[in-house]
């Protein structure tokens, strides 16, 4: 098995500022398994690239993008953030485990924040169990962890300004995309559980379960 | 990316806003937001001060003791219910549109957002803020008391001594030779004309982009409010003295947001008034031109073989730099995305809109970006 802890970081490069804390490659120094893709704006980040990352083996994906409202070219922070939350077309498609996906909201100062906050969630993701390979090999559920959390951003602090928890919404209207890419994935029950509407009860109770095991 | 220390201030101020208020109410947010609305208020106020304003220097309205200009905004300020109120709204609502003007104009300088495929936005402001000026200064003429005919005469003055159209300038703006009763309804129109003139402007400040933010969060706009009342409270406006045509005023208390010009021209003189004012003006307008080399746009490209026509591209681009033109004949599909390399800002959004790879920023392929992220999800972390 690959190893299941690498974490890629979709940056915008005027948002958070990582250069002294990331080598040219995009390792980061300080938080091990963190990775850095550095984008012009947070808004060309693709879901089909957030896929892509999950299917080359890493096991969670930040999308950073500058304070909302604050977006040097207007609208790309909340344009993925939007497709993030099954708002805009093209979204994520529902193969991919929400809660693996955190977004962060940060301005160029608040390196600090970036690192506290993925340090965090790269913990979270190591407490998570293995990734399945590949979507269409997918085995069963495993029962506890998996009908989940969705998206619940590992810190407890609900604050909304800094990142938006992405909620796994039933994508109603399935986009042209959505619709061919469809047909080669299978759709199992364990993904579908993962869509129904998020409840909080429901996730604050798994998330319980987690730190149980 | 580094920034540099004007980018720097305005990001310190508003990550302290942000502490404060969170980005949802950030002001720093709304700054292109907070002028327009502002407007409104000076559109609402300005039209319950137009109900009961005569605009003549004398021989009006006799019986209700209502002869001129003057008197008629000393009824609107001493007669008329809250009358003083909206008056004071008005004149300093005007002042804070200035301030919000300035306050945009700066901070889109300051973090570099004005130049490049922003040039119509920054032109058109500049047209913009001169009106604004010009409409807060005649707003000035319009109350007849000392100052506002020593402006007037000042102006007059000013006007006359342009090349060629001086003369000409002078009986349009006085609608006739000298100063009479038609010169007031002149000043009025002007101003108000002059307003409506600014949502034409402002069509074109918006037309490069698309969903611009123009309403400012309700909460931002009652705190605008109470500000403006708090002010209108504590500064409320004093009265003033008449003005006479046969006396010759010579000083007055310069408005710091509307009158500075008059300032410039009462120390340079005419001809200096000119220069410095065409000058400053053309300054302004070719700040976005600057002289040294600067990295020009890499436009988006349409990859024309895989673009389905589902126009996504078109409808997230923040700078309308995407058009939907019929599809090539032979193609499966009814449309072809295509990109206006003028208007485009490289930004990526519709690489990130794409669901085919169909459009491509030059300087950074997403097919590079997707092995990027492939080969550091693949490499083993130490």
């Amino acid at each position: 098995m690959t190893d299941q802890k690498t974490v890629i970081t979709l940056l915008c490069e005027r948002a958070a500022d990582v250069d002294g804390i990331c080598d040219k490659a995009g390792n980061c120094t300080t938080v091990d398994g963190l990775k850095v893709v550095k984008l012009p704006c947070s808004g060309m980040v693709q879901p089909l690239m957030i896929e892509g990352a999950f299917k080359a083996g890493a096991s969670g994906v930040i999308v950073t993008g500058c304070q909302i409202g604050d977006c040097y070219y207007r609208e790309g922070n909340r344009m993925i953030r939007e497709r993030l939350l099954g708002e805009r077309t093209p979204g994520l498609k529902k193969t991919v485990e929400r809660r693996r996906v955190l977004a962060l909201w940060l301005s160029r100062l608040q390196r600090g924040k970036f690192e506290a906050e993925a340090k965090e969630f790269v913990a979270y993701i190591k407490g998570l169990e293995p990734l399945a390979a590949a979507p269409a090999a997918a085995p069963k559920p495993a029962p506890a962890a998996k009908p989940a959390a969705p998206a619940v951003a590992p810190s407890e602090d609900k604050k909304e300004d800094a990142k938006a928890a992405i909620e796994s919404k039933p994508t109603a209207e399935t986009t042209p995309a959505d619709a061919d890419k469809a047909a080669e994935a299978k759709v199992d029950a364990a993904t579908t559980s993962g869509d129904k509407p998020a409840e909080e009860k429901k996730a604050e109770e798994s998330k319980a379960e987690e730190k149980k095991d | 990316m580094k920034t540099n220390i004007w980018t720097q201030i305005f990001l310190v101020t508003e990550d302290l806003l942000n502490k404060i208020s969170t980005s949802k109410y950030n002001p720093l947010y709304y700054h292109g937001a907070l002028p327009q609305f502002i407007m409104y208020i000076l559109f609402l106020s300005g039209l319950l001060l137009f109900a009961y304003y005569v605009p003549t220097i004398d021989n009006a309205y006799f019986s209700k003791n209502l002869v001129n200009a003057y008197t008629s905004v000393a009824y609107i300020t001493n007669d008329i219910p809250f009358g003083a109120v909206i008056r004071a709204v008005h004149r300093y609502a005007g002042d804070a549109m200035v301030v919000a003007i300035l306050i945009h104009m700066v901070r889109v300088w300051f973090t570099d957002r004005y130049r490049q495929y922003r040039w119509v936005q920054w032109e058109s402001g500049i047209v913009l803020l001169l009106m604004v000026l010009f409409i807060g200064q005649t707003g000035y003429y319009l109350i007849w008391d000392e100052r506002s005919l020593l402006l007037t005469r000042m102006t007059v003055s000013a006007l006359e001594v342009v090349p060629v159209i001086g003369e000409p300038l002078r009986n349009w703006f006085l609608n006739g030779r000298t100063i009479s009763n038609l010169t007031l309804s002149n000043f009025l129109f002007i101003h108000i004309g002059l307003s409506f003139s600014l949502l034409f402007a402002l069509w074109i400040h918006y037309v490069r982009m698309s969903r611009p933010v123009i309403t400012p969060p309700p909460a931002l706009n009652y705190i605008l409010m109470t500000i403006i009342f708090a002010v209108v409270y504590f500064f409320p406006i004093t009265a003033t003295k008449i003005a006479d045509l046969n006396s010759q005023p010579t000083s007055m208390d310069i408005d710091v947001f509307f009158l500075l010009p008059y300032a410039v021209l009462g120390a340079l003189g005419t001809t200096g008034f000119w220069i410095s004012m065409i000058l400053i003006t053309a300054a302004l307008c070719l700040i976005p031109y600057p002289f040294t080399n600067k990295k020009p746009v890499e436009s988006a490209e349409v990859v024309d073989s895989k673009c389905t026509g589902c126009s996504f591209c078109f409808k997230d681009c923040p700078f309308q730099a995407i058009e939907m033109v019929p599809a090539p004949a032979g193609s499966r599909f009814k449309l072809l995305a295509t990109v206006k390399p003028y208007r485009c800002s490289g930004c990526g959004v519709c690489v990130g809109a794409c669901a085919f790879d169909a459009i491509d920023l030059p300087n950074l392929l997403d097919s590079d970006v997707n092995e990027k992220i492939k080969q550091l999800a693949n490499s083993q972390s130490a």
